[in-house]
């Protein structure tokens, strides 16, 4: 992103190809499922510490994810600078409890944004300062503009782009840019050996 | 709009009256070349605005050979689903329930932002009923609630007694909470002998009958309905007439919509049909307004201009639901009621000439993938623009606009790496043109040092079939090993490149697999208004280099697939070219 080159050794590079900066914060590491190839920037906080406290017969009887999960991020993600990937909570049967944060590959989140969200799917750019509210359910190819706050519990269907405070649909995911999701090519720029950027 | 600096737009086909008014022959260019080649395009022009698009926007039409952009081709709605529940709506569904969903999703009149069933006992709380919270303790009365503003439509006196089917459940109450009857009902009422001698009783006192608006309608029609079908249309003035068999309106409007075709029928039509009479009392639809406003004049002291719906709340209204009468009715936000969500579509796209499909999406809401998508990007060089620091040596040259999104100074010349990459499995012959200056008020002086070369075919037909067919789920570690094992070697050739990179007339720059990376030389005119003439306007500053691109390449002769399958066969190859203008945007010029 910036043309800074940064010091050696400034992220662990793990065996499934994930870039985390030393400088991030990861509360609750054992809750953070990470899918591969993904950059954590530094300053990016994920609270893997807040996980569901009460479980529901049905997801139990599923079996679909590991309970403790709090956040699950898939391959070729990139959380950029002083991000923050917190899991919803609310009050379930009287109790409050936290619920679990699943985001699919491919997906930017840009600096300063805070997600809560229930899901957030394949292919979605989140821009800057971007609020994402509590279970709000943001499904494939969206593009999230700078500083928009999404309210809790919209669904944003695929193929939108939404802008404003709350946000609102402003247009429509054109054919030709699919493409301008993938961030297989990002994910070479960073870490402890930057290639530079594909022209 | 503020552009993204650096960029490219391209210009539709369609915009241009000589080749919309010519489309049989697409196969043939060559026709209208010597047009094209007197002729500027001024990206500035306002015309202009409605026919460049961003490459992604665009799509291709194999049959034609030729660009398709947003606004010329023809769209075909696939299905109608919710945005808030994502279900499908079926279209036979429309005709009868209209265009918004009809399960219990709604929008703050407010804010837009998305509602929640609470209950209105514990106190609203957005978190408590979250989509698949089933067993969450329920107790009614239950109200719509707004996440984002704390809108509750308690505000508007509407509570609901059953947490689901909220939309049939509002579509019965006015605002306020007071029931509205159903179309049945008022059906029923009509009927029913009770209520009507209990309406003339009350007339008989003085009191005029308070009609509600689906009511009034409803008797309006039929009171208007019987006038046209009654032959002998009482008491009017058409006695005269009687003789000639005109007595009936019917008969009336359908001869005289015989002889005028309607134009003049209005008028006539309208004088007799004012010979029919009014209605005259509540039976019929006779509504008396209600023109005394003190309540809502008190209202507007009392909450001001902050208690009023600006325009856009009240589009936003389903209407003539919320209030009893059509007079007075919806000016505060007090008033506003929840709004259904307004259908979404997934759409289909047709060439406008050839009428061929050139995007068609599944139809199911939750996939994303297309049957057909035939984008712009898979046929025509893609164009990236990137300022280019000449650092060692270069002399005069300087890094001037290195940093991208930094201001242009005028007068100082400044280069810019254009880099085309070629889509498309054939070697593609590229000529540019570009005005030496650009035009208005602001000429800046553009040369563009290599306008004529060669890039390589997309050789890579692994890489590209696995990205199409793939849709970006798994991938696997071979594709990446190969996009490594491709990526060095790129990048050794342009290491090796870099140190006799020379500015050049008539030379590329870089050459990579399948782009070619070339410069444009451009000063920046100077921003200085000469006395008498007009203030600097919007976007003046901007420099933007009008460009025309010609794409020469050998397809497949016959075979409508420009790029798929790259069988060598030579004998069955032909020519194929493509033309098109483009606008280069750099960035701004610093005012001094
Ligand atoms: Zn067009
Ligand atoms: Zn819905
Ligand atoms: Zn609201
Ligand atoms: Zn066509």
């Amino acid at each position: 992103m910036s043309s800074r080159r940064p010091p050696r050794g400034e992220y662990i590079e793990t065996d499934t190809g994930n870039k985390v900066a030393r400088k991030a914060t990861l509360v609750g590491t054992q809750n953070i499922m990470l899918g591969g190839k993904t950059v954590i920037q530094p300053e990016v906080m994920i609270r893997g510490d807040l996980i569901r406290t009460i479980q529901a017969s049905s997801q139990s009887a599923s079996g679909a994810a590991p309970n403790s999960t709090a956040v699950s991020i898939g391959r070729y993600c990139f959380l950029s600078r002083g991000c923050c990937l917190r899991p919803p909570g609310r009050l379930y049967k009287g109790a409050f409890t936290y619920m679990p944060l699943r985001i699919g590959d491919h997906v930017f989140v840009g600096a300063g944004s805070v997600v809560q969200a229930a899901t957030v799917g394949s292919h979605v750019h989140i821009g800057a300062k971007v609020a994402v509210g509590e279970f709000a359910i943001i499904k494939d190819y969206v593009r999230i503009l700078d500083g928009t706050v999404v309210p809790p519990n919209m669904v944003i269907p695929s193929f939108s782009i939404v802008a404003g405070q709350p946000a609102r649909l402003i247009g429509e995911v054109p054919e030709g840019g699919h493409e301008a999701f993938e961030l297989r090519d990002i994910y070479k720029t960073v870490g402890n050996n930057p290639q530079p950027a594909p022209s | 709009m503020a552009a993204p600096t650096p960029y490219t737009y391209i210009q539709c086909p369609c915009s241009d009256v000589s080749t919309l008014s010519h489309p049989s022959d697409p196969n043939s260019p060559t026709g209208t070349e010597a047009d094209e080649d007197d002729r500027t395009f001024d990206p500035r022009a306002p015309r202009s605005n409605y026919s460049l698009y961003p490459l992604e926007y665009l799509l291709y039409c194999e049959d034609c050979h030729q660009i398709r952009c947003p606004r010329c081709v023809a769209e075909e709605i696939v299905t109608y689903y919710c945005p808030n529940c994502l279900f499908e709506v079926p279209s036979s569904n429309l005709k009868s329930e209209g265009n918004r969903c009809t399960r219990s999703c709604f929008q703050c009149p407010v804010c837009i932002g998305p509602l929640a069933v609470t209950s209105v006992e514990t106190k609203p709380d957005p978190r408590l009923l979250a989509p698949d919270n089933i067993a969450a303790p329920h107790s009614g009365p239950y109200a719509l609630t707004c996440s984002y503003c704390h809108w509750s439509s308690t505000e508007v006196g509407i509570q609901f007694e059953k947490p689901n089917s909220i939309h049939a459940q509002l579509a019965k109450l006015r605002n306020g909470g007071t029931t509205r009857l159903t179309a049945k009902e008022r059906k029923e009422r009509r009927r029913d002998p009770a209520h009507r001698s209990a309406t003339t009783e009350g007339e008989e006192s003085g009191e005029q009958e308070d009609l509600d608006l689906e009511t009034q309608f409803a008797n309006l029609k039929a009171f208007y309905q019987n006038q046209l079908a009654d032959p002998n249309s009482a008491d009017s003035g058409l006695a005269a007439l009687g003789d000639l068999g005109f007595s009936s309106p019917t008969s009336l409007s359908r001869i005289m919509s015989i002889y005028t075709g309607g134009s003049l029928q209005d008028k006539k039509a309208k004088s007799r049909v004012g010979a029919m009479r009014e209605a005259l009392e509540p039976d019929e639809g006779l509504q008396v307004a209600n023109l005394d406003e003190s309540a809502a004049i008190e209202q507007l002291q009392s909450e001001g201009h902050d208690g009023t719906a600006c325009t856009a709340q009240r589009v936003d209204q389903p209407p003539h639901l919320g209030e009893e009468h059509l007079h007075g009715r919806g000016r505060f936000t007090s008033e506003l009621r929840p709004i259904p969500y307004l259908l979404r579509t997934k759409r289909s796209k047709r060439c406008p000439i050839c009428r061929h499909i050139i995007s068609k999406p599944e139809a199911k809401v939750q996939t994303t993938r297309f049957r057909i998508r035939l984008v712009a990007g898979s046929y025509i060089p893609s164009i990236a623009i990137r300022p280019l620091s000449l650092s060692n040596g270069g002399g005069s040259a300087s890094g001037a606009a290195a940093v991208p999104g930094a201001l242009l100074d005028p007068l100082r010349p400044t280069h810019y790496l254009l880099t085309f990459k070629n889509p498309i499995f054939e070697t593609i012959k590229v000529t540019l043109g570009a005005p030496s200056k650009t035009p208005g008020r602001f000429a800046s002086k553009v040369t563009v040092l290599c306008p004529d070369f060669e890039i390589d075919a997309n050789t890579d037909v692994w890489d590209e079939a696995l990205k199409e067919g793939g849709g970006g789920g798994g991938g696997g570690g071979e594709r990446d090993r190969e996009r490594e094992r491709r990526r060095r070697k790129r990048e050794e050739g342009s290491q090796s490149n870099n140190n006799h990179n020379q500015l050049e007339v008539g030379k590329i720059w870089e050459r990579g697999r399948n782009w070619v990376s070339i410069v444009v030389e451009v000063v920046p005119a100077s921003l200085r208004v000469e006395a008498g003439d007009g203030p600097l306007r919007e976007d003046e500053d901007v420099l933007e280099i009008p460009m025309f691109v010609r794409v020469e390449w050998e397809g497949e002769a016959g075979g409508d697939e420009v790029g798929s399958v790259p069988t060598r066969d030579r004998d069955t190859r032909e020519k194929r070219e493509l033309a098109y203008w483009c606008v280069l945007g750099l960035g701004r010029i610093r005012q001094s």
